[in-house]
This record gives structure tokens, sequence and C-alpha cells, in this order.
């Protein structure tokens, strides 16, 4: 297993009281958190009380963190976790209470797969990908994904590269990505095993 | 397992994923940063060991009523603090019974101070909306914190 050495450096920097590294963490895995209480259909405000739920645990967890490259799973299957605990509460309470749209309908509280879960930490897993790419790179693929898509010759223009160097260069930053620690644990087999770690 | 994506297939996932990212507002994002300010708090925390609402998922088929009292327990080495959950307030014991202070604490912070009697007995009136937890603070020994509470 390569673990991502960018999320252990944060974990450690946040375990010494390092804000900003916190906030990193943060502002690398809110999306995470987002879309599984998404995934569960969780109104906004218990979507908000999950994921301060999810953050205060991690808040008070990071000192005993014993593999800290593999935070994404431990959010991950936190937020689920807190996520059906919400919708079961819901569950119980006075049914006038429910939303008259039916939000809540029967099946929902079924937990997500781990097929779900691990969707949507890849998400997470891409973003730090990206996030670790040179600007140019950044930029291009940044183009290249607008919506609604730009031609070739219009991304030449916007970037003043030559069109002809386009593929190329969409190629190289693609396969950078591709190689970037924060995907490894998607390409390699070991993955099963941190999950158990974390959640052990 | 997606054994390694061909160009097109990454360039798709990248997609889905920013636009992912772009959903979430940015004051999730911001409470999220906030919540840094818990680190090293000071007090024995009191593990959550018994959730009656949990005991009760666990019994197969066994669908809990409304009319039911949600009872819970944490546990620290040195106190245990009991709640019952009514309909407009919890219902709070200490056990060993003493008299002391409860603070309630939500992400802003204390939110309330209530005096424990001296039969151990506590109210929290009312009922914290967000998550929340208790610290007890006593002159008899140190001060003791539930996890976090979700009602």
């Amino acid at each position: 297993m390569r673990d991502d050495p960018a999320v252990i450096s944060l974990v450690t920097r946040a375990r010494d009281g390092d804000q900003a590294a916190w906030n990193e963490i943060v502002d690398r895995y809110a999306s995470l958190v987002w879309a599984i209480c998404r995934r569960y259909q969780l109104n906004r405000s218990d979507t908000d009380d999950v994921a301060q739920t999810v953050w205060l645990l991690l808040v008070e967890q990071l000192g005993r963190l014993r593999q800290p490259a593999a935070l994404p799973g431990w959010i991950a299957t936190t937020t689920a976790r807190e996520c059906l605990r919400v919708l079961r509460t819901a569950s119980r309470h006075d049914h006038a209470e429910l939303p008259a749209d039916g939000q809540l309908s029967p099946g929902q509280s079924t937990p997500l797969t781990e097929q779900e879960i691990l969707a949507a930490e890849l998400n997470a897993a891409v973003r730090a990908a990206f996030f670790q790419l040179p600007e140019r790179c950044r930029e291009l693929l940044s183009l290249l994904i607008s919506d609604p898509p730009m031609s070739y010759e219009q991304i030449s223009d916007k970037l003043s590269v030559k069109i002809g160097s386009i593929g190329p260069q969409r190629a190289r930053c693609l396969d950078r990505m591709r190689r970037s620690p924060a995907l490894a644990a998607f390409t390699e087999p070991e993955r099963a095993q941190i999950r158990g770690g974390w959640d052990a | 397992m997606p054994d390694m994506w061909d160009d097109d297939q990454l360039l798709a996932l990248l997609q889905d994923a920013m636009r992912e990212s772009r959903e979430v507002p940015p004051s999730f994002t911001e409470a999220g940063r906030n919540a840094f300010a818990w680190r090293g708090i000071d007090a024995e925390l009191a593990q959550l060991t018994y959730d009656s609402e949990l005991d009760q998922a666990a019994a197969a088929g066994v669908r809990a009523e409304a009319a039911s009292i949600r009872a819970l327990t944490f546990t620290s080495p040195h106190l245990t603090i009991e709640l019952e959950v009514g309909e407009n307030a919890l219902l709070g014991q200490l056990v060993p019974t003493g008299e002391g202070t409860i603070e309630v604490l939500t992400q802003a912070g204390v939110t309330a101070l209530i005096p424990v009697d001296e039969v151990g007995c506590f109210p929290v009136s009312p009922i914290p909306a967000s998550p929340f937890r208790l610290r007890c603070r006593s002159a008899a020994g140190p001060s003791v914190m539930t996890g976090w509470i979700t009602l």
C-alpha cells in the first residue's frame, strides 16, 4: 500500500495543533461528507448535524489514528453511520414531524453499499489528485471539462498554446494525475486492509 | 476494481468530482473548520455505554415505539451519567450522586449551566436542537465530559 503522504502530513500537523492543516483536511473532505448525506437524502439541517458530529469526532480522534492515510475511509464510514442514526431517529418520532412531501420513503435508511461509499471516496481522491497537479495542468483540465464543452480551438486561444500541443499536454497531465499518490489506494488491491485497520 | 482508467474515463471522473464539490455551500465547510476549536478540551471522556434506541434496533423486526422513553448511559472511570429523553426535557442522573454543575456544550460553546441537586439529578430543558455534549464539574473529582449526543 502506498500511502498518500499529503494526508499523513495533514493529519500529523493537525494533531500537533495546526489549524491550517485542519482547514485543508476539511476543505478536502467536506464534499465527501456532503455527498454521502445527499445520497441518504438528508435535509440541510440534518446534513449540518451529521457533519458536525463527524468533524468533532475527528478532532477528538486525531491523536489516535493508527493509519492517517486511511482518513477518507474513516470519514466516509463515520458519515454513513451518522446518517443512518439520524434517519432512524427521525422514523421513531411522530409522523406529523416528517416532511409532507414524503422525504423519508421506505428503504431510504438502507445502508449505502461499500461500493457507494468507495465511489464517494474516489471522488474526494480524484479532487485531491487534481489539486496536486501543476497549475498549468489544472488550467487545461478545467477547460477540458468545462460545461458547456470548449473546443480545442477555444482552449488554444484561452491558454495561448498551439492546438496541436493540447492533445499531448492533456495526455501528460492525465497521466500525472493517474499516478498521484492520492489515487494509489484505488488502484491497488490492498485497499480493503486499510479500511479494516481504521475500523478496529 | 478500476485497474487503471484511460484518459477519457479519468477526465469523466474528474468532471463528476468537481461538479460534486461545487454543490457544497461555503458555510458547510466553514462549520467544519470551526470544529478545530474543540481540540484538547481537558476532561475525562465518558463513553456511550448504553442507548435504548440502538438496543431496540438490534432486536430484529422490533420497531421502536414513539412512546418509549429513550435512555442513554455515559460511563467514565469516575462517574456514570444517565439520561432519559422526555418530551421537552432531558432528565439526568449522576452515579455516584453528588452536587455539581452540568454544562451544556454545543459547537457554539457552553450554552447552559445547570445545577445538580443533592441526589445527583439535573434537568436539561429545552433539549438542545444541535449536537451537544455535557460536561460535569464537581468538587469531588475530575471534570467528566460525554461524547457528542444527537437527539
